[in-house]
């Protein structure tokens, strides 16, 4: 195997070299969208630091999960259990619970836990990733405390016919298929995008909680999921534009065992049906916006070891409508309500079949100068909701050119995170009279940016505050139960830093690109009072970790390289207990040739290529160096 | 020009205050071995981090009242692994109960080195020495079951299951019979569950009350069972109260049967003194003790304050009682004399769980 990956290796990057390939397609030149966006996120959050996973990073990740794609290109910390196992993220030290993940504008995060498994994301569903730090209730309501995943769609009109089928073998037996096909007129787009993704993830690892430290194959880690996504837009006349998606998806694995554990029966299979529509009707005047969701999403877990058999489904509607008009010339005010309804039925966890009704009023003020140089927002949320109070969220935020090459962004906003279901239904310990967990949020980022002919810079840096108070903790109480409780106050605050460097020569391009973040977490209000975790960090909340990118491309060849650094995490509340820092490194190769009315991309991806021994969760192995190769071929 | 470099400047500060707060890293904590290995001290089992991790074994010694935490990977390079249920001193050989591992570690008692693995366990809870070859060891198995695995100690290994009421627990041995706790497991259950420790049969089915999990034998034969009651649905409340139940092994009948009285607490982990004639449990937020003489149950506690486990040093007279603070760092283990006086209190693991004297 070793000697094929070599070969593999040696091959891609005389291919690469070579240079030889007809071609006139960059394959990092990013698509530009034409469109102006409607969506909030571009239009109302300011002075929040933001980051754009365009459609050329999107592009190298097709294949690959939301949870791959942010582990090596964002700063967001991504919690993994391990090759195809659960993952969640992390925003600035904050908890799972407290990222917002948006499809399209609309909350994925599950009503019975509030996380969602990026994990089960695939990438290649999204053509925009964009990532949203800091607290932002004021927008996005519940949940939005450490930041906000939006993953959108969109298709231009009027480009035609497009198709591609990409197929992949990897590492552990990992194979996956997607298609897609796109037909783009002049009033209409209809696309479909199919994914399909088994693996057996057996990969081999020296078990260190074993007596000497044994050769081990991963056991009970198999998956198969598959999914389609199906949209369609439709530009009704000049002003108005309707679109509907659809998306559905079936996920089986296997949960493997932790390095300590000899064997694992357990297994989690997830199907969902998620229906959007949208309609939007922009005017000089005014803008109306209308969008409805329904998500329909069953889990089952079951483990014979310990006599589980858990099922699970949840239904929710989203209602919501938006009018955005001007008074002036330079200001813009959106209006808009949002009702969102969740449940869940079919599960004997609960006490009851619990159900929730949210309606939200929201609204935003936006003035800018004449160049648009200059714009401050301020903005406000109230969120209704029988028997709970929900705080009235606000925000303000202003961002700017300062002299000629720097850009100022500041921003306040308070936050909330409403009580899952599980945290006040569960039927073993659920506690009705949680209050919402709550809190404030500050940033101030500064930026230099700067062009000179094919020569591009940007250094930023962002200092942050966020205070939450009510976080809910589960702790055993006197019959041994665990029951959650409103105990913990955490003040995270800390500096990140991002620096991009791109340079064009003839038709070479270089980029380089490197994050670093500093995130203190500590706990100022313990769940037992004075005990030794106050002013400790929160476990697993790296203080420090890092990231560098290299790209170079030329012509139709593109190679990359990309490194992420995680430093310690403790792993007991009271930070005696830790994991190592580690670092990993991800090289990809990709050729793309272009042929008469079609091109052939053929790439190489390589995970973890100084062989680095490490664990994101305590006990749970993580592989050495794996590989993907893959060819797509597309009109 | 100047303004530029001003705020360039005060970019590149603020990042090096910020990360000037940066502490050193993080140091592992030493384990420190008594000189005479671990032999005149007790064993304390951590359950280890809820969820993820590793428990471990820490040792207190009584001589210098010294703990030595994390001995077993210390000595051993590997971790226990979760949930560390128990441990059990027999011919020498320490059998340390890995819940979540499925196995059961086998160390030299003195110097805890590894002597050996049981694997092939499905929830296993509690080991006790039969006789130079066997031994049992109680586990709750896959699901509505409760089973004691037949061990070879020669090699470690499982060579038969004998099937018990739901949810095996704690054993005791009295003569030649083995009587296993049935605590229902993930289910419920009722019964004490009596094994002829030569043919590995099961004699008899004793019904005491519900969910029994800790027993212990008494200064004139008689065998004491704590029954924790069942809990209804949601854990609100007992629909069968706790009970505390006193069987004459001699006929395997039971000769009192004293129900608690809270719907609300469910009695706990019972143990009892060096002399074999005073029995303390955890109750509703508090250590009772029991005289073995006594027919009612006392109505105040000899200690004040709930713990999550209880254990009897027989060499020192004391109680060890465990409190996890908030089952994410390192839990405390406080000594009481019998009078119910706080002694001392010293670290433990992740979530002590268990004593085991030496």
């Amino acid at each position: 195997m070793n000697l094929f990956k070599k070969i593999v290796f040696v091959g891609a990057v005389l291919l690469a070299l070579c240079g030889k390939a007809q071609t006139t397609i960059d394959s990092i030149h990013s698509l530009k969208e034409v469109e102006v966006s409607v969506l909030r996120s571009e239009n109302f959050a300011i002075g929040n630091k933001s980051e754009h996973l365009d459609s050329a990073l999107l592009n190298q990740y097709s294949g690959s999960s939301v949870a791959d794609l942010l582990t090596s290109e964002s700063q967001v910390f991504i919690k993994s259990y391990g090759l195809g196992s659960m993952a969640t993220s992390s925003f600035r030290g904050a908890g799972a619970e407290h990222t917002t993940i948006l499809w399209n504008g609309f909350n994925l995060q599950s009503p019975m836990n509030g996380l969602i498994d990026l994990s089960l994301i695939p990438s290649g569903f999204s053509n925009d990733v964009h990532l949203q730090y800091g607290g932002s209730g004021a927008l996005w309501g519940s949940g939005a405390v450490g930041g906000t995943i939006l993953l959108n769609n969109s298709i231009p009109f009027n480009k035609g016919v497009s198709a591609a089928v990409t197929t992949s073998y990897g590492s552990f037996s990992d194979r996956r298929q997607q298609t897609e096909v796109t037909i783009s007129r002049k009033r209409l787009v209809s696309s479909v995008k199919l994914f399909n993704h088994d693996a057996k993830n057996d990969f081999e690892y020296a078990n260190t909680a074993q007596f000497n430290h044994p050769e081990q194959k991963q056991n009970n880690a198999e998956l198969k999921e598959y999914g389609v996504l199906e949209e369609n837009y439709f530009q009704i006349n000049k002003h108005q534009k309707i679109n509907t998606r659809f998306w559905y998806q079936n996920n089986d694995r296997n949960i493997p065992p932790s390095m300590t554990q000899q064997v694992n029966a357990a297994n989690q299979k997830d199907e969902l049906y998620r229906a959007t529509s949208e309609w939007q009707r922009t005017g000089d005047k005014l803008t109306l916006l209308a969008r409805v969701a329904y998500f329909d999403e069953r889990l089952r877990y079951s483990d014979s070891l310990i006599h589980l058999d858990a099922m699970s489904r949840t239904k929710v509607t989203i209602a919501e409508g938006e009018t955005r008009f001007s008074i002036f010339k330079y200001d813009v005010i959106n209006i808009g309500i949002n009702n969102t309804y969740s449940e869940a039925i079919d599960t004997a966890d609960y006490i009851l079949a619990p159900a929730q009704n949210r309606f939200a009023l929201f609204a935003s003020y936006k003035i800018h100068t004449k160049n648009n140089n200059w714009k401050a927002v301020i903005s406000g949320r109230q969120e209704f909701m029988k028997n709970t109070t929900i705080p009235f969220t606000p925000s303000a935020g202003i961002e700017g050119k300062l002299l000629k090459y720097f850009t100022l962004k500041v921003n306040a906003s308070e936050h909330y995170h409403l009580p899952t279901f599980n945290d006040m239904y569960w039927s073993q310990g659920g506690n009705p009279n949680l209050k919402p967990e709550s809190g404030w949020s500050e940033e101030v980022s500064v930026m230099h940016k700067l062009r000179y002919k094919a020569f591009g810079w940007e250094l930023g840096a962002t200092v942050f505050n966020r205070n939450i108070d009510n976080w809910i903790i589960w702790l055993p109480g006197s019959s041994g139960l665990w029951s959650p409780a409103n105990v913990m106050k955490v003040w995270s605050r800390g500096v990140e830093y991002k620096l991009n460097v791109s340079c064009t020569v003839n038709k070479w391009k270089v980029s380089l690109s490197g994050l670093y973040n500093y995130v203190l977490s500590s706990v100022e209000k313990t769940t037992t009072g004075n005990d030794a975790s106050l002013n400790k960090q929160l476990i697993y909340v790296p203080i420090q970790n890092a990231q560098g990118s290299f790209t170079i491309a030329y012509k139709g060849t593109s190679v990359s390289y990309n490194h992420a650094y995680t430093g310690y995490r403790f792993t007991s509340s009271d930070n005696t207990e830790f994991l190592k820092p580690y670092s990993v490194g991800n090289l990809h190769i990709a050729q793309t040739f272009n042929l008469k009315s079609s091109y052939l991309r053929l790439f190489v991806q390589l995970n973890n290529v100084w062989k680095e021994k490490y664990q994101v969760i305590a006990y749970r192995a993580m592989p050495l160096m794996s590989y993907q190769v893959g060819i797509t071929l597309g009109i | 020009m100047r303004k530029t470099q001003l705020i360039y400047a005060s970019i590149i500060a603020l990042g090096i205050t910020i990360s000037g707060c940066k502490k050193d890293d993080p140091i592992a904590t030493a384990t420190t071995t008594p000189a005479s290995g671990y032999t005149n001290g007790v064993f304390i089992t951590n359950e280890g981090p809820y969820g993820s991790g590793t428990g471990t074994v820490s040792f207190y010694s009584r001589s210098t009242g010294s703990v030595s935490a994390d001995i077993f990977n210390s000595k051993n390079g590997f971790p226990l692994g979760n949930v560390v249920q128990s441990m059990e001193i027999f011919n020498n050989k320490g059998y340390i109960i890995v819940n979540n591992g499925s196995k059961a570690e086998v160390v030299d008692a003195t110097s805890f080195a590894t002597a050996g693995t049981i694997s092939n366990l499905i929830n296993p809870r509690y080991f006790i020495g039969i006789d130079n070859t066997k031994g049992y060891l109680s586990q709750w198995g896959a699901g509505a079951t409760g089973e004691v695995k037949i061990i070879n100690l020669a090699t470690n290994t499982v060579t038969g299951t004998i099937n018990t009421g739901n949810g095996a627990e704690q054993m005791v041995k009295i003569g030649n019979y083995v009587y296993v706790a049935c605590s229902g497991g993930y289910v419920n259950d009722s019964v004490v569950t009596v094994i002829d420790a030569t043919t590995n049969a099961v004699v008899t089915n004793i019904n005491v009350g519900a969910n029994p999990a800790s027993l212990k034998t008494d200064a004139t034969g008689q065998l004491w069972v704590l029954c924790g009651g069942q809990w209804n649905s949601g854990y609100t409340a007992l629909v069968k109260t706790g009970s505390l139940v006193r069987i004459n092994p001699s006929n395997n009948t039971i000769t009192l049967s004293l129900p608690f009285a809270s719907t609300t607490a469910a009695p706990s982990h019972l143990i009892i003194d060096q002399n074999l004639t005073t029995l303390y449990y955890i109750y509703n937020g508090g250590v009772y003790a029991h005289a073995i003489t006594s027919s009612v149950l006392s109505a105040s506690a000899v200690i004040n304050r709930g713990f999550y486990s209880l254990g009897f040093d027989p060499v020192s007279h004391s109680i060890f009682a465990s409190d996890p603070v908030d089952y994410m760092s390192n839990g405390k283990v406080l000594r009481y004399q019998t009078s119910g006086t706080v002694v001392d209190s010293f670290a433990g693991g992740i979530i002590p769980g268990n004593f085991c004297f030496h």
